[in-house]
């Protein structure tokens, strides 16, 4: 379970400091699919960040799987990104001068996953595995964002805008094959967006507004990734 | 348009060799007109000794002025590519708009004020130890040599310099910028991946330290260029001590340092800044700062050494000649030797240097987080 209380996140920049999380509260429950909904500057990207641990958060408590991550060393919340979470970027943050196979390498890697072409299948890009990403299209270069988290065989994946950058049937292919390798594996997902469609496909849905939580709610009618508008 | 002044003016690594080649060109070629204005002054006995000085002025400055030069126009060829490939996206998208290369390349010509400003600062510098240096060539009864501006020096080593490289630059754009629109648009990384790549069993820190020297092949050459100019310049300067005097042996030491040490922080600055979003990217997955310096840095520790190896030799080299060809007439100056002392000792500096660049710029990479570029 992901559990935040009451947290807190600011920005310096000079003498201003920006409030970015007022005081979030939440729970994720186990092998949910949980979307954070809002508008751009709500603070939903910095709040994927303080959950997965990729961030301290500067007041309240955050616990995931049992582990407080307000209680650790930067050195600790590497160490627990390196054991629980994956990771798919909006821009997807591929190597340039890996191929495909290099790039899942960098996440099996780490789980010590030798099976980590079963990944690159999995996302239908077993053929072009000796391919580079300039040499992708967008769905494809995030389908092996996707890979390269999943090879790490993560407890919880976050996933920040991860169709921010692709056309509507790229976007719906992509969410098409996460859906149903985190209904295989059951790990936890979260993920941000500010497509209100993307949002009727998460079990919970959280709605940030101005740093706070405006509204969470159980979705009882899940859509799959071909039945949401866009 | 596409460089701003203050891009310019950023360049402080070319500014301080070209400021470095000036200084020592400045107060030698200064001598050497003035020196030879008072020859018929000179005696036939010391006739030798001021053949030799006026041998040494026209060396020194071809060789340090000549290596210098060289340094400078490769660390600006290597600027204009990170330039171009740092703000490809831009530039790629000002071609689409249809703004033609040239219109483009001609606003890198101020990439050549680093070089004005340098040659200036070198120029002043050198023209106000001058007179140390002339009481110090004078050693050994030569006439007096009065002190002369020769105006012609000004336009030579200022101005003609910061024209040409800025010519230079512009002409550097120009190669840098042509690809098509759209590929700049992509990333030139990108593009430049090279040709497709099979699978590998090497274990994948492996696999990627030799990635990012495969794809960087111009930073290999700039880390083992760096290192061939802290090999040479440190042993240069501790071997001149022999031929020189105390002043001249100071100046060239004080110039060496800075050079070895200029070149050195240019190289890990440029590693850093090429390698941030790897490391960022990594460290997000959960691989530790270690693992990512390692995976990341570690591979250019062999063009490194392979460069001081090659400096080492160079400078041999260049000294056994200088050395044979300036006092070959001249009694009672030592036979050039190689030092292995003075080897050791600059070998164990650079080893020691380099480990600390090593450590303190993963450090720095590892300050950015995905977050960042994730804004960008």
């Amino acid at each position: 379970m992901i559990r935040a209380e009451n947290v807190v996140k600011n920005y310096t920049n000079g003498k201003t400091v920006a409030s970015v999380l007022k005081g979030v509260s939440l729970e994720i429950g186990q092998g949910e699919l949980a979307v954070i909904l809002g508008a751009s500057g709500s603070g939903k990207s910095t709040l994927l960040s303080v959950l997965s641990g990729l961030e301290p958060a500067d007041g309240g408590t955050v616990t995931v799987f049992g582990e407080e991550l307000t209680a650790m060393t930067e050195k600790e919340r590497t160490d627990f990104r390196k054991r629980t979470v994956g990771f798919v970027f909006q821009q997807y943050f591929l190597l340039p001068h890996l191929t495909v196979e290099g790039n899942v390498k960098l996440g099996a890697n780490l789980a010590g996953n030798r099976d980590y072409m079963r990944e690159i299948a999995a996302v239908g890009l077993e053929e072009k595995r000796g391919r580079r990403p300039a040499e992708l299209s967008g769905g494809e270069q995030q389908r092996v964002s996707i890979a390269r988290a999943l090879a790490k065989e993560p407890r919880a994946l976050f996933l920040d805008e991860p169709t921010g950058a692709l056309d509507e049937e790229t976007g719906r292919n992509v969410l098409d094959h996460l859906l149903r390798l985190q209904k295989e594996r059951g790990f936890t997902a979260v993920m941000v967006t500010h497509n209100p469609a993307v949002a009727e496909l998460g079990d919970t849905v959280i709605r940030m507004n101005s740093g706070k939580i405006a509204e969470t709610y159980r979705n009882t009618a899940k859509k799959s990734a071909y039945e949401i508008g866009w | 348009m596409t460089v701003g002044l203050k891009d310019g003016l950023k360049l402080l690594g070319i500014a301080v060799m070209s400021g470095c080649a000036v200084f020592v060109c400045t107060f030698f070629l200064n001598f050497y007109l003035d020196a030879l204005a008072v020859r018929d002054a000179v005696s036939a006995d010391l006739m030798p000794l001021y053949e030799a000085q006026l041998l040494t002025a026209k060396l020194v400055c071809a060789i340090s002025g000549g290596c210098l030069l060289a340094v400078s126009v490769v660390l600006l060829a290597f600027y204009v590519k990170l330039y171009v490939d740092a703000h490809a996206r831009q530039l790629g998208l000002l071609k689409a708009m249809g703004y033609s290369d040239l219109r483009i390349a001609v606003g890198f010509w101020v990439f050549g004020s680093s070089v004005l400003v340098g040659c200036a600062v070198g120029f002043g510098g050198g023209y106000a130890v001058s007179p140390l240096i002339y009481d110090a060539m004078g050693d050994g009864g030569l006439p007096e040599i009065p002190l002369t501006f020769h105006g012609e020096l000004l336009a030579l080593l200022v101005l003609l310099p910061a024209a040409a490289f800025s010519a230079l630059a512009v002409l550097a754009a120009l190669l840098r910028l042509r690809p098509s629109a759209l590929s700049l648009m992509r990333g030139r990384e990108a593009i430049s991946g090279g040709g497709r790549a099979g699978s590998s069993d090497r274990p994948f820190l492996r696999e990627l330290r030799a990635a990012t020297l495969k794809s960087k092949k111009s930073l290999v050459f700039f880390v083992a260029f760096a290192s061939f100019c802290f090999a040479s310049m440190m042993q240069m300067s501790f071997s001149m001590r022999d031929y020189a005097n105390e002043i001249m042996g100071a100046i060239i030491f004080c110039i060496g340092i800075v050079l070895a040490g200029t070149a050195l922080i240019l190289a890990f600055t440029s590693l850093a800044a090429a390698n941030a979003r790897t490391v960022a990217v990594m460290k997000a997955h959960g691989y530790t700062l270690a693992e990512c310096g390692r995976a990341v840095l570690g591979g250019y520790r062999i063009p490194a050494y392979c460069g001081f190896a090659v400096g080492t030799a160079y400078q041999y080299g260049l000294m056994k000649l200088m050395i044979d060809t300036i006092f070959r007439d001249m009694p009672d100056v030592p036979a050039y030797r190689f030092e292995t002392v003075v080897f050791l000792i600059v070998l164990a500096v650079f080893a020691v240097l380099f480990e600390l660049a090593m450590g303190y710029f993963t450090l720095r990479m590892g300050k950015t987080s995905a977050r960042v570029f994730a804004a960008e």
